[in-house]
């Protein structure tokens, strides 16, 4: 079941404006239909989308307020089939299995499904699997579900790209598969399997199971019954602070009990209780094992989303984790990496978290840039990490070494100029003269815009090298070479 | 040319004008090199190259586990970090520009991270300290602290470093751009047996920082006779 543009939100904006949301990785999430139209599509770029659509609204991704918004949609499946599966805000997995013998059928149990989401407007497909079940559903029109009697036939007309992510090495293998005249499922899964088993190893069998319709296999393990947690709370959690430590908490004691097995969940079932006497369950599936602060988030969205919903009655008194669909995909370590000493840290971390805030504790990843504070991409730790920046060299940008110290903001420097040329600075109470300099290496902005070019200095004192920026006529401090 | 996976740094530690056993003691002394419950301190006021020796110290051990840099003004850039060594996915950033919080913090940080470099805002009690440097050894911490404002109170540090003066190379009036840069520091404490040495280190700017052979000296701090 998939809500397309889920991201965009209840945003009351005019059908006519342009609005892209951004996920974290810098790609668009979401479009909405006046974005489309100008060529806008989910997945492009970033900047490729504001290229093609230059008045359109940028969003950030907040995935915890799309959950909070999604539950509505998962507690209404729920009243009709039990135990929905989510893959993340605006996609749902539902078993038909028990219900189509308790409504008489799938078409029934669609069509009443349809009928309690109409104001949603899904998109709903139904076949064998979640991978074709997921097909099936984009090739369907909201309103309309789309019914796949023949999960293979179905299957076989498909483009090879919809294998795209069904594993790391997808993109790769898809562009080796279209080289190779394999251009759709069909003429995939007419391959003998022994033979893309021999060329593609393990990656190759999983593509190959897809295009038969035999959906990816987990590598499950057998559940110890010890695996899940659970934790009672004398007094009731009613707050959100409360409920983001109990999240952390229960998900670094679950994960390191399955770090000792040496297994990770790809599926999570977490069940709560209520003071008024409440239960609610909900189940979370990853196609990448959960690592500790993932299922930590994913814990902390949906106990807020119980909670503001007003759903829960007097507070949560018991949290249960119950993991299952275990794999040992998870545990893959770098060849010096001390496995103990990362749990440790991370334990750590999210200590630190609690007693900061979850924004204080960060990483950071690469990207192009012209300024020293431009070419770093922040996100929480916990996150899922950007991929690489694969973007231009960026001509022009400040050279190595890069300052130590940056600010958040250039902040306002005192510079004594004799003929345009750099004499002293002043650096706190005293001015200290300037024994050399570099540049101005002149930096054209975004003119377009109505932004000015601007002047980078490093100068050299003899208490240190400093990276300067000349804007209008001011100069502004932008990293210390410290 | 190394292979930057088995030996990413390089580090050289010379000491000229001391006998063979005090070259073999001081070669397990490397200063830039975190030893695990001998905490570091780097004093001085910004601009002389202390915060890059900083990353430095986590750069060897990023390869194994995360390593925690504490920003207390929220002005520090990984991308210098990056720069010194240090794997991008293992370094997590911890602001904490409070002074009340930061010891709690420190303390949460040392019972799980085994290299931390962190600025010590003002304002931390000494007290506070104390106990740190008493955790940090317990534990076995690796870890490098930079006092925001001033030094540590005395005994906390094993080694202390502090910078003396520092010369860039590389730009001329306008031409060229900074290259290396050549730091004098003053280093005391049990780290050094005690004594109070000069150490001239060379950065070469966008690789990594090494300590320049043969420009070691011992500094007489009694007048001989």
């Amino acid at each position: 079941m998939l809500f397309p543009d889920w991201s965009l939100g209840n945003r009351s904006t005019p059908p006519a404006e342009a609005v892209l949301v951004v996920a974290a990785d810098g790609r668009i999430a979401a479009v909405s239909p006046a974005a489309r139209t100008q060529g806008a599509e989910p997945g492009m770029p970033r900047r490729e989308a504001e290229m093609l659509c230059p008045g359109a609204v940028v969003l950030e991704r907040d995935l915890a307020e799309e959950w909070q918004r999604f539950e509505l949609v998962v507690s209404t499946i729920e009243e009709i089939i039990p135990r929905v599966e989510v893959v993340e805000p605006g996609m749902a997995l539902v078993p038909l299995s028990g219900a189509t013998r308790y409504y008489g059928g799938e078409e029934p149990v669609v069509e009443i499904v349809a009928a309690k989401l109409d104001l949603f407007q899904p998109r709903i497909g139904v076949a064998d699997g979640p991978f074709a079940a997921t097909w099936a559903a984009r090739t369907a029109t909201p309103g309309t579900p789309m019914v796949v009697s023949d999960t293979r036939r179905f299957l076989n007309d498909l483009d090879i790209s919809s294998l795209m992510g069904e594993s790391p090495d997808a993109e790769s293998m898809v562009a080796t598969f279209r080289w190779l005249g394999v251009t759709t499922l069909g003429s995939l899964a007419g391959l003998p399997r022994e033979a893309l088993a021999s060329r593609f190893g393990a990656p190759g069998l999983i593509m190959h199971r897809l295009a038969h319709g035999e959906d990816r296999m987990l590598d499950p393990r057998p559940i110890p019954p010890e695996t899940a947690v659970e934790l009672r709370f004398e007094e009731p959690l009613e707050t959100l602070d409360q409920a983001g430590f109990a999240a952390r908490a229960a998900a670094a004691t679950l994960m390191t009990r399955l770090g000792k097995e040496g297994i990770a969940p790809h599926r999570m079932t977490i069940e709560i209780e209520s003071a008024g006497g409440e239960s609610r369950l909900r189940v979370w599936r990853s196609l990448d094992p959960f690592t500790e602060g993932a299922l930590a988030d994913r814990v902390w969205w949906q106990l807020r989303a119980w909670l503001e919903s007003g759903q829960i009655r007097g507070g949560v008194i018991r949290l249960k984790l119950d993991p299952a669909d275990l794999s040992g995909g998870g545990r893959q370590m770098a060849f010096f990496e001390d496995t103990s000493a990362r749990i440790e840290a991370e334990r750590a971390l999210a200590r630190a978290q609690t007693l900061l805030d979850p924004a204080a504790v960060v990483q950071a990843a690469p990207r192009g840039g012209r300024m020293p504070s431009e070419r770093i991409r922040w996100f929480r730790w916990g996150e899922d990490t950007p991929p690489p920046d694969s973007s231009a060299p960026w001509p022009g940008s400040t050279p190595a070494p890069a300052p130590s110290l940056v600010p958040p903001e250039p902040r306002p420097l005192e510079v004594e100029w004799d003929e345009g040329l750099p004499v002293r600075v002043r650096l706190g109470s005293r001015w200290e003269p300037i024994l050399t300099w570099s540049g101005p290496w002149r930096l054209s902005r975004k003119w377009w815009m109505g932004e000015q070019a601007v002047d980078r200095y490093q100068i050299v004192t003899s208490a240190g090298a400093f990276l300067c920026v000349v804007d209008g006529g001011q100069a502004f401090l932008a990293g210390i070479y410290d | 040319m190394f292979d930057r996976l088995w030996c990413p740094i390089e580090v050289r530690f010379v000491i000229d004008r001391w006998d063979l056993s005090t070259r073999l003691q001081e070669t397990s002394l490397d200063p830039f090199v975190l030893q695990p419950g001998r905490p570091v301190e780097l004093s001085g006021p910004p601009g002389y190259g202390l915060t890059r020796l900083g990353y430095r110290m986590l750069a060897g051990p990023s390869l194994r586990a995360p390593v925690v840099v504490v920003d207390v003004r929220g002005w520090a850039s990984p991308q210098a970090a990056w720069e010194t060594g240090v794997d991008p996915d293992r370094l997590v950033i911890v602001r904490c520009p409070d002074a009340g919080v930061w010891a709690k913090v420190m303390a949460a940080l040392c019972e799980g991270v085994k290299a931390i470099y962190a600025e010590v805002p003002a304002g931390v009690r000494e007290q506070d300290l104390r106990r740190l440097g008493a955790l940090v050894r317990a534990r076995q911490v690796g870890i490098g602290l930079r006092p925001v404002e001033g030094g540590l109170p005395a005994g906390i540090a094993h080694l202390r470093l502090r910078p003396l003066e520092v010369h860039w190379s590389g730009n001329d009036r306008g031409h060229g751009s900074l290259g290396s840069r050549t730091l004098v520091m003053e280093a005391s404490g049990r780290g050094v047996a005690g004594l109070t040495r000069r150490i001239e280190v060379e950065d070469d700017g966008a690789n990594i920082v090494r300590v320049v052979p043969g420009l070691v000296a011992g500094q007489p701090e009694h007048a001989a006779g």
